[in-house]
């Protein structure tokens, strides 16, 4: 059933986007895979492409069913990327939650306004709960506020739902200068209102380099991920620096978990949307078996001591300084893990949380998230400013300057990630086949928080029949008032 | 006898002053009361009108009567807990905050070097500001790498190296403590000041009658205080349901909303999640609590006081 508002994302969609052309972040492929992409010849592995340019090639199943070199198309069209559009004179605010960019943002701005000397961009950054708590009264009470980001999930529902955005569908960037699989994040209601700027794997990070010491492989099922945990513990690591005490940064490996607890995704879609809906409550059979999962991974001592009070900074710390060996968060935080210890770059990768035996449908979690929109109650004038920017975020080069900055993927054409040597690393991930993270689907923020704070309840030690309970009489409160 | 106030013209020229006095005052005192008006009695007075309401911030005002605070009181277990979470912690540091801070002044009344130095040091974490103080107590409280756990490791305690915001049971304590530690030094202060003002003599005459330093306390220094108490009481009291800042610093309001207090509770049902005729029937129910509380507290002064 298609939720009002929100866009149904068939099982196919899924497939594509999982296997093809998210290959958005390298203009370089791995070394392994570094000869003979030649259009029309055979390849060997599905879904790898050799960059975001409209010359690179795909590795796709061709009309005889053998793999080959394609020419890969990952913008909407065919056509190359649209330039910038000149803006009128005037000055509009940027809104957005990531004070960690400001900087890098500030360095496009100023490029920018270097060429449109008359136009000016002013960021207003909060943090990411104050934003999410206040910016949606304050952009719609705010006409200067002509350009804003919105996460995935609740907070860009919320914002849609208002009436917030621009209809950006017939906009030349949107159609040819972002992959076009990652757009469908920034769609309400059948209309393109945002366009999803970042692209990141919500997968845990390894130190490749404690690994490679202890000549462990990475885990890639349920059973090889305890006997790690129980190897690693053993060896005096903190096998998963798991940060309880943050509900965002805990629920991360919520989307690993849910991954691969359904047979296909449109029976985790419809179990997601149930339970966001009260449909069905979280005793339901389905959830206990995700609580049950994590009951399996606090057996085998994967979490640390005290996982509740576990706080962002002492897991990024642990993380840092090599006393973990894996960050369950995602190549997000590689930037702010340089930023503690520069020393780790380049010895960062990312791994699947598979917790199944059985062959797994999808091997990692991605999502596309920072939803860039221009504001349906700004002046025509600002709104022509908001776009023009918001086009020049889109061409390559400024792609490249952003995430090389704050090493962050991007959905635009053209990067090049050549000088980041994280984010070149886990370009491999770009031929995985990953799911877009399923746990923003639930997006009544009450029932997100209240699912997230029953798992972490159920690592914190409460017996899952018990609390599961519990947390669903609290949901059914919340769903009725 | 003549007012002296009037000259040759009688008593019209007196009251007609009197009335240009009384324009003056009222005049002088305009700027507080609109100030008064706008920005807390027109919002007490709307929170009222939106308590009776369903409206998520944009769209169109429904209004409902009753209903949110009927749910509240039947339907709202969450509420429920936290109504008890925040009585719960006003009690802990009224009674807490209010003894440290009177036996620091008590020993710290008198005006000498070291007296105004210790004074210093304790007030000082009343400058910080809240988010620092958190922030600090959030490492101290760390239960795997904080000094608090550290230390009872090293001499020998684990049984109290406890997972101090992580355990529903004692993160709203924990963070009641870093409330007490916060303004302890703003209440001594205030404990000093009303200490300094109670007659020598009365010492002096307790002094010649054989009087020991506990008999003086109780007999001279704990009922001349208790004015002070009250005004003390009160503030501390309110404080501590205005400790938005450092329960969402330290524990969001969890773990599971053990450390969730009103003002927390109101901000997520409000801001989170779009609630706002909701949020603001929980903040009349807030409302009626401080004034009750503050009621009980003030009749049990005033007692104590009369008798």
């Amino acid at each position: 059933m298609k939720t009002k508002g929100t866009h149904s994302f068939s099982a196919r969609r899924i497939g594509v986007a999982a296997t093809i052309a998210f290959a958005l972040v390298a203009t370089a492929l791995p070394s392994a895979l570094a000869a003979g992409e030649v259009f029309g010849k055979a390849c060997a592995v599905e879904g790898v492409s050799t960059g975001t340019s409209s010359s690179s090639l795909i590795c796709k199943e061709s009309p005889s069913g053998k793999l080959k070199w394609q020419r890969v198309r990952l913008g909407s069209t065919y056509a190359t990327p649209a330039g910038v559009s000149t803006p009128p004179k005037g000055s509009i605010e940027f809104w957005h939650y990531r004070p960690e960019d400001k900087a890098v943002f500030q360095a496009i701005i100023d490029k920018y306004e270097a060429r449109y000397p008359g136009t000016k961009i002013t960021q207003v950054v909060s943090s990411t709960s104050d934003y999410d708590a206040t910016a949606r009264v304050k952009i719609s009470g705010n006409k200067e506020a002509a350009l804003f980001a919105a996460s995935r999930g609740a907070t860009f529902n919320g914002f849609a739902t208002a009436d917030m955005y621009l209809d950006i569908s017939g906009q030349r960037f949107v159609r040819q200068n972002a992959i076009a699989n990652a757009l469908f994040a920034g769609q309400h209601n059948g209309k393109q209102v945002g366009i999803p700027y970042h692209y990141l794997f919500n997968d845990p990070v390894y130190n490749t380099e404690i690994f490679a010491k202890e000549g462990w492989k990475v885990p890639n099922n349920l059973s090889s991920f305890i006997s790690y945990c129980k190897v690693a513990k053993a060896k005096g690591y903190v096998p998963m620096a798991w940060m309880g005490a943050v509900r965002g940064q805990a629920a991360q490996i919520f989307n690993s978990m849910l991954m691969n607890s359904t047979s296909d995704y449109a029976t985790l879609e419809k179990n997601l949307r149930a339970i966001n809906t009260g449909k069905e409550d979280l005793t339901t059979p389905w959830f206990k078996g995700i609580a049950e999962n994590y009951k399996k991974l606090l057996d085998a001592g994967c979490f640390p001591e005290n996982p509740t009070g576990m706080t962002e900074a002492a897991g990024n710390n642990l993380f840092a300084t090599g006393k973990s060996p894996i960050l369950p968060t995602g190549s997000f935080s590689m930037g702010a893990i340089k930023a503690l210890n520069p020393a780790m770059t380049g010895k960062m990768q990312l791994m699947g949380l598979i917790v199944t035996d059985a062959k797994p449908n999808y091997v990692g979690i991605h999502n596309s998230t920072f939803i860039l929109g221009v504001n349906n109650k700004a002046t025509s004038s600002d709104q022509r400013i908001a776009l023009s920017f918001l086009s020049y975020l889109m061409q390559g080069e400024v792609g490249a300057m952003y995430s090389n900055g704050t090493t962050q993927h991007v959905n635009v054409l053209n990067v090049s990630y050549t000088t980041n040597v994280d984010l070149l690393n886990t370009s491999v991930w770009q031929g995985y086949k990953t799911l877009l993270a399923p746990r923003f689907l639930i997006t009544d923020a009450a029932v997100s928080n209240l699912t997230n704070d029953a798992l972490i309840a159920i690592v914190g030690g409460k017996s899952i029949d018990a609390t599961l309970a519990d947390f669903s009489n609290q949901i059914k409160q919340k769903l009725s008032a | 006898m003549a007012n002296p106030t009037v000259k040759s013209g009688g008593v019209g020229i007196g009251k007609r002053k009197k009335r240009r006095d009384s324009t003056t005052y009222y005049l002088m005192g305009a700027p507080a009361a609109i100030l008064f008006l706008v920005f807390y009695l027109y919002p007490a007075l709307n929170t009222l009108r939106y308590s009776a309401t369903r409206w998520n911030g944009i769209d169109p005002i429904e209004f409902v009567g009753v209903r949110n605070f009927v749910n509240l009181l039947t339907n709202d277990d969450l509420f429920l807990k936290v109504l008890s979470n925040n009585v719960r912690f006003t009690l802990v540091v009224v009674i807490f905050q209010t003894s440290l801070a009177l036996l620091f002044a008590i020993f710290l009344v008198k005006n000498t070097r070291t007296n105004v130095f210790l004074r210093t040091l304790y007030f000082f974490p009343t400058i910080l500001s809240s988010v620092s103080v958190a922030m600090i107590w959030l490492f101290l409280y760390d239960p795997n790498v904080g000094v608090i756990n550290t230390t009872f490791t090293k001499i020998g305690l684990d049984a109290f190296a406890l997972n101090w915001l992580g355990s529903e049971s004692s993160a709203l304590y924990a963070i009641a403590f870093t409330q007490v530690w916060f303004h302890t030094g703003q209440m001594m202060v205030i404990y000093i000041a009303g200490l300094q003002q109670i007659p020598q003599e009365l010492y002096e005459a307790a002094d010649v009658d054989g009087a020991s330093r506990w008999q003086q306390f109780k007999n001279v220094t704990w009922p001349m205080s208790i004015p002070t108490t009250g005004v003390v009481i009160a503030y501390t009291t309110i404080q501590s349901f205005r400790a938005f800042d450092l329960v969402f610093s330290m524990t969001n309001g969890g773990p599971n909303n053990s450390s969730s207090i009103f003002a927390t509770l109101i901000y997520v049902t409000g801001f989170f999640e779009y609630k706002v005729g909701y949020a603001a029937a929980q903040t009349v129910f807030m409302i009626i609590t401080i004034v009750l509380i503050s009621w009980l507290q003030r009749r049990a002064i005033n007692n104590r006081y009369a008798g």
